[in-house]
């Protein structure tokens, strides 16, 4: 693969995986799912 | 009048897999690769998430938020707002359900495709790779010379649309709880089939070739407004908002539950399959491109010709186990798209009819069932592809944007973003600053009016859509107005809402 292919799968992974994890550790300091 | 109870999601993980659900669908395979590779490989994702976070998130956070807010479906929610206002939230809901009508029919041309995966009726090898095109658009569609010419129902299509909605009925009868569970069965099997796909297209030779198309960076397609033009559009339809249903979906979450983190999640992980799926396309694409030594722009290409003409040529072009990997790939096309249909058709449509006519749930997905499946019946005929695409066009492209960027705008002035703002930041996990509640009154508006006039309007107005004859773009205009006219019929009709306990 190209080095700017590489870099583009490397950076949009990390990007989703930072994204989705930083959201996966705010879950439940919010509201409460039952009313 | 006794006290209304709204149904509910079983839990969070339900919704979660249900909203990630309505987001995924075909686009993320048919459409998402091929842009990233069309306007300027890796350097597309950036205006992509640009536009996921300033466009796709604040306009997901608002339709959830209004929904649990009122706790109804799009029309009540603008009904809330100002009674003069709730055709804001029908002319949604008539776009979702055409949308529906058409959408149903290319889950049935995948079962069919299922079927004929079973046996390569389009052949096997080169022969298959010539004749996939003229398999899918004459042997399947038996597709007549122009829209004009609509001919009778193909049967097999018109069986495999009625099974497919005895399917989504099924659904969705029993409501938001066995939805939540059904979506997650449709969420991660397409997941684990992309996943069988990708490992087995990048044990293909010439698989390297096509990811260098999909991702290798053109770093001076940022200047190009055509490039930001296909970012925005793209996130603007992949999450399936301005489609009434996230309203309704919204509307199905406990009130002191969490929305902006459920936003969140939702849409990078629709993103995240988007890029995902993208590695499967390509490095099938590359491998078709090194088969029969063809360039890229043969064989990339968006849409309907990448499901049901460009994959098979290269599921038949592989060394073994065609027939296997066709059906796979084709279920896979069925489970990314049934949940987004029962989405339409459940949140988008069935949900807005039961809060203001008062049916009861068998009753109104009955109605819809049936009433969709009868208009779907035109799509399955021999000039159906040709309506199917007009109609697209028309709901999917002008209904969509123009009734979000309306939504976002009456939420925004009318009913105010600092309001919603506070009422999502007082039980959310994410709190938003104020921030937000520009890019909802000024940011996302301007950014669909901006699709929708420089993609839409300066295209059709000059020159006929899609090469169809005057006649055929003028009818476009015609049903965007007869959606506009139902809504305010809509608004007009005086009911008692609905009853207790539905």
């Amino acid at each position: 693969m190209t080095t700017g292919a590489v870099v583009t799968m490397v950076v949009m992974w990390l990007v989703f995986i930072g994204a989705l994890t930083w959201c996966s550790s705010r879950l439940g300091k919010g509201g409460k799912w039952e009313d | 009048m006794a006290e209304v109870t709204r149904e509910r999601w079983s839990n969070r993980t339900l919704f979660i897999f249900a909203a990630i659900g309505s987001a995924i669908g075909l686009g993320n395979i048919w459409r998402f690769p091929y842009l990233s590779y069309e306007y300027g490989g890796g350097v597309f994702l950036i205006p992509w998430v640009i536009g996921l976070i300033v466009l796709g998130i604040p306009w997901m956070m608002m339709e959830f938020g209004m929904g649990r807010y009122f706790q109804k479906g799009a029309p009540g929610v603008f009904e809330g707002i100002g009674k003069k206002w709730e055709w804001v939230g029908w002319w949604p809901v008539f776009c979702a359900f055409l949308i529906d009508t058409y959408y149903v029919v290319i889950l049935a041309w995948s079962l069919r495709y299922v079927v004929s995966s079973a046996t390569m009726a389009w052949g096997m090898g080169e022969a298959g790779a010539t004749g996939a095109g003229s398999y899918f658009f004459e042997q399947v569609l038996h597709l007549s010379s122009g829209p004009s010419v609509l001919g009778a129902p193909v049967l097999p299509l018109l069986g495999f649309l009625a099974l497919t909605w005895v399917v989504l009925f099924f659904i969705m009868f029993k409501g938001a709880r066995v939805i939540g569970k059904v979506a997650v069965w449709t969420v991660t099997i397409p997941w684990a089939l992309l996943l069988v796909l990708l490992v087995r297209g990048l044990t293909l030779p010439g698989a390297i070739d096509g990811l260098n198309y999909y991702l290798s960076p053109d770093l001076a397609a940022l200047g190009n407004v055509d490039v930001w033009f296909a970012a925005f559009s793209q996130i603007a339809f992949t999450l399936s908002l301005g489609m009434a249903g996230m309203f309704a979906y919204g509307s199905f979450i406990a009130k002191k539950a969490d929305v902006t983190n459920n936003a969140f999640i939702a849409s990078f992980s629709n993103c995240a399959t988007s890029f995902f799926a993208g590695f499967a396309v390509f490095s099938i694409v590359g491998f078709i491109m090194q088969a029969l030594s063809v360039p890229v722009g043969d064989v990339s290409s968006a849409g309907l010709g990448l499901a049901f003409v460009t994959f098979p040529v290269g599921i038949s072009m592989l060394p073994g186990a065609n027939a296997f990997i066709g059906i796979l790939f084709f279920l896979c096309v069925f489970f990314l798209g049934i949940d987004s249909a029962f989405f339409l058709a459940y949140g988008g449509v069935i949900a807005p009819l039961m809060d203001k006519f008062g049916w009861s749930r068998v009753k109104a997905t009955a109605i819809v069932c049936v009433v969709a499946f009868a208009i779907g019946i035109v799509y399955t005929t021999t000039g159906g592809l040709y309506w199917l695409d007009i109609v697209d066009r028309t709901v999917c492209f002008y209904g969509l944007l123009i009734t979000g960027a309306l939504a976002c705008l009456v939420v925004g002035w009318g009913f105010g973003a600092d309001k919603l703002r506070a009422h999502l930041n007082e039980t959310s996990d994410i709190k938003v600053g104020s921030w937000w509640n520009w890019l909802l009154k000024i940011v996302v508006p301007l950014g669909l009016l901006f699709v929708v006039i420089y993609g839409g309007f300066l295209q059709d107005i000059p020159t006929s859509y899609g090469g169809y004859p005057r006649w055929a773009t003028n009818v476009m205009w015609i049903i965007l107005g007869v959606t506009l006219l139902l809504s305010f019929w809509f608004q007009a009709i005086k009911t008692k809402g609905p009853k207790e306990g539905e």
